[in-house]
């Protein structure tokens, strides 16, 4: 009997880690290029990693001035971060003690789930459906309320500013949403509407916040900034000059939530973790001890197998946070109306560092048509967007 | 004191041993339960009727409403007295609908199922004008004019047809999200305006109200 017990105790152990062991993924293999990553992601990669990989591409392919893959890409995230209620076995499962949060399908961080929106708007005002487009401002905004003691929530500058905006271009009252989002404003509050502004510029730069894992146990979700110069930015066309300055910075948005509810759940999981392994040290030491004595040396190894049960156990929570993060998206979101006249034009965006300095190599060109008859052109531009470009 | 042999410090342990053992497979069970996953080889695809609420739903306009609201729409319309007594026909056309919702939508499907539902149901009592294929209308009138197309017409005559009634319509809609869920309540009003006076003749409205919670994983 005493050397069938550790056998028994190990192959339960076994049996118990293999059935709960994480599921074999073939690595994609990467090319470097975006687009081509992205498509294959989406194709061959895991499921819950769908809706992040489609964000991916979808700015990558905006990027590029390929504005229908993107929408394509985007259409499906939204799709699926619209219709998550109720039961969902991932997201169970990633709430499991012995299961990592990056089990669950990526969804993404509000911020990330405001990006799809507000990106999504563009393409909707590009393709002449601005109402849709303040449809996506407002579903974005909504994205970013019931934050923690509900400090900073529904505060993204542009997207109260753009569903004014496209209110005043469709004939009614914007006057409430552009209060909104000059309250919201922390350093440039956003001009008053130019309804009569034909071309609207989209620019975006710098680099969107990375996400990290502290805690003892990787247990907390944390943001850090990442390394960019753009801070600032001028679009220069036909002798007209607007000011895109950074009325929404994501780093902010991301830092200023507080709490999340899976971070209770997490916490919970690193508790467990924490006991399960104190109890396993006290039991495998109290057990050793006892089986230096003959009368109690059964009794030992019983406590040392029990110990040896509360490590395994412990080694197997996985409180670890979901770090999965959308890593190309920009840090600061902002916005130009200008006036131009019909016929060709040239847009130039200058990116600008913290002392207002032109960086060198780093503006964007876009050549573009803009239609007669007072229908809105629309142009996206990003610090990473390929240059030229014709829009 | 009398030394115990290993057999008999066994037997004194056995219930140790059983409870042990119990547990531990107790608790294997439990954690590995926790992986379990729902219809892990997908689901066939299902056939449903386009006004039933599917399995897979949000908290938006879907097919059930856009059903909904469309059939009740028609139902007003067929029985409005100035077109059930009206001796010729009347001329309707169709006003894009304003979405001043959170949800993009396509926003003719509305109008569409609303025009295809009273003109099969209203029995050549309301007519439609294709106003928004007058792009090609008109560009196949100007070649008819210059000769580019036959005619059995003489198609300098003007006969695009004036509208007697506007449909349209806009949808509206408030939410509400808290740690509770997420609700949306979605106003939806169509009204039918006379193209002479401007008078409102008809108006309808639908109210659907929808609520949802995210799993705490994704909170």
């Amino acid at each position: 009997m005493r050397r069938a017990i550790f056998p028994l105790i190990l192959g339960l152990a076994a049996f118990w880690l293999a059935g709960c062991a994480t599921e074999r993924t073939v690595p994609l293999k990467l090319t470097g290029d975006p687009i081509v990553d992205g498509e294959n992601a989406i194709t061959n990669g895991p499921a819950r990693d769908r809706v992040l990989w489609e964000y991916r591409t979808a700015l990558a392919a905006m990027r590029r001035g390929q504005f229908d893959l993107a929408k394509r890409h985007l259409d499906d995230a939204i799709a699926r971060i619209s219709s998550v209620y109720g039961k969902d076995a991932a997201a169970r499962k990633s709430r499991g003690t012995f299961s990592a949060e990056a089990k669950k399908t990526f969804l993404g961080e509000p911020y990330e789930r405001v990006m799809a929106w507000y990106l999504r708007a563009i393409l909707y005002w590009r393709d002449g459906e601005p109402d849709n487009a303040r449809a996506c401002f407002r579903s974005g905004q909504l994205a970013d309320s019931d934050t923690e003691n509900k400090a900073w929530a529904s505060d993204y500058v542009l997207l109260d500013y753009l569903d004014g905006y496209v209110t005043e271009k469709l004939g009614g009252d914007g006057a409430d949403a552009i209060k909104r989002a000059s309250r919201a404003a922390q350093q440039w509050k956003p001009p008053t509407f130019r309804t009569n502004a034909n071309v609207l510029v989209f620019i975006d730069y710098g680099s969107g916040p990375a996400k990290f894992a502290t805690g003892s146990y990787a247990e907390q979700l944390r943001f850090r900034p990442q390394p960019s110069h753009s801070r600032n930015a001028l679009a220069r066309a036909a002798g007209t000059t607007g000011k895109a300055v950074p009325y929404d910075d994501l780093l902010f948005q991301a830092t200023t939530r507080g709490g999340r509810v899976m971070d209770h759940v997490l916490a919970n999981k690193a508790v467990f973790k924490s006991a399960t392994d104190t109890f396993g040290n006290v039991a495998l030491i109290t057990g050793a001890a006892l089986t230096t004595h003959r009368e109690t040396e059964v009794a030992g190894l019983a406590t040392m197998g029990a110990g040896l049960i509360g490590k395994i156990f412990s080694s197997a929570a996985n409180p670890a946070a979901d770090i999965r993060a959308w890593d190309n998206l920009p840090q600061f979101l902002s916005f130009v109306a200008l006036e131009l006249p019909p016929g060709s034009q040239t847009l130039t965006v200058d990116f600008l560092d913290d002392a207002g300095r032109i960086l060198g190599g780093q503006s964007r060109v876009v050549t573009f048509d803009v239609p007669a008859g007072g229908r809105d052109k629309v142009i996206y531009v990003s610090d990473k967007s390929t240059t030229p470009q014709s829009q | 004191m009398t030394e115990l042999n290993w057999n008999q410090k066994v037997n004194r342990m056995k219930p140790i041993y059983v409870l042990l053992s119990g547990l531990t497979l107790a608790t294997l069970a439990g954690g590995c339960a926790s992986s379990g996953v729902k219809n892990p080889s997908g689901v066939n695809v299902t056939e449903m009727r386009p006004d039933e609420r599917g399995f897979v739903a949000g908290t938006g306009v879907e097919s059930q409403d856009i059903v909904a609201v469309t059939d009740k729409m028609a139902r007003g319309l067929l029985g409005l007295e100035p077109i059930a007594t009206a001796k010729t026909p009347p001329y309707i056309v169709l006003e894009p609908v304003v979405n001043e919702t959170r949800f993009p939508i396509n926003k003719d499907i509305f109008l569409t199922r609303m025009q295809t539902q009273l003109a099969s149901k209203s029995g050549g009592r309301m007519r439609f004008l294709a106003r928004d294929r007058l792009a090609a209308l008109l560009k196949e009138r100007d070649a008819k004019r210059a000769g580019q197309f036959t005619t059995d017409t003489d198609p300098n005559i003007q006969e695009f047809k004036g509208a007697d009634y506007l449909l349209t319509g806009k949808l509206q809609s408030l939410t509400t999200k808290t740690g509770a869920g997420t609700s949306d309540y979605v106003l939806y009003t169509f009204q039918l305006i006379d193209a002479r006076t401007s008078v409102i003749v008809w108006a309808g409205d639908h109210e659907i109200k929808k609520q949802g919670l995210e799993d705490a994983a994704y909170r």
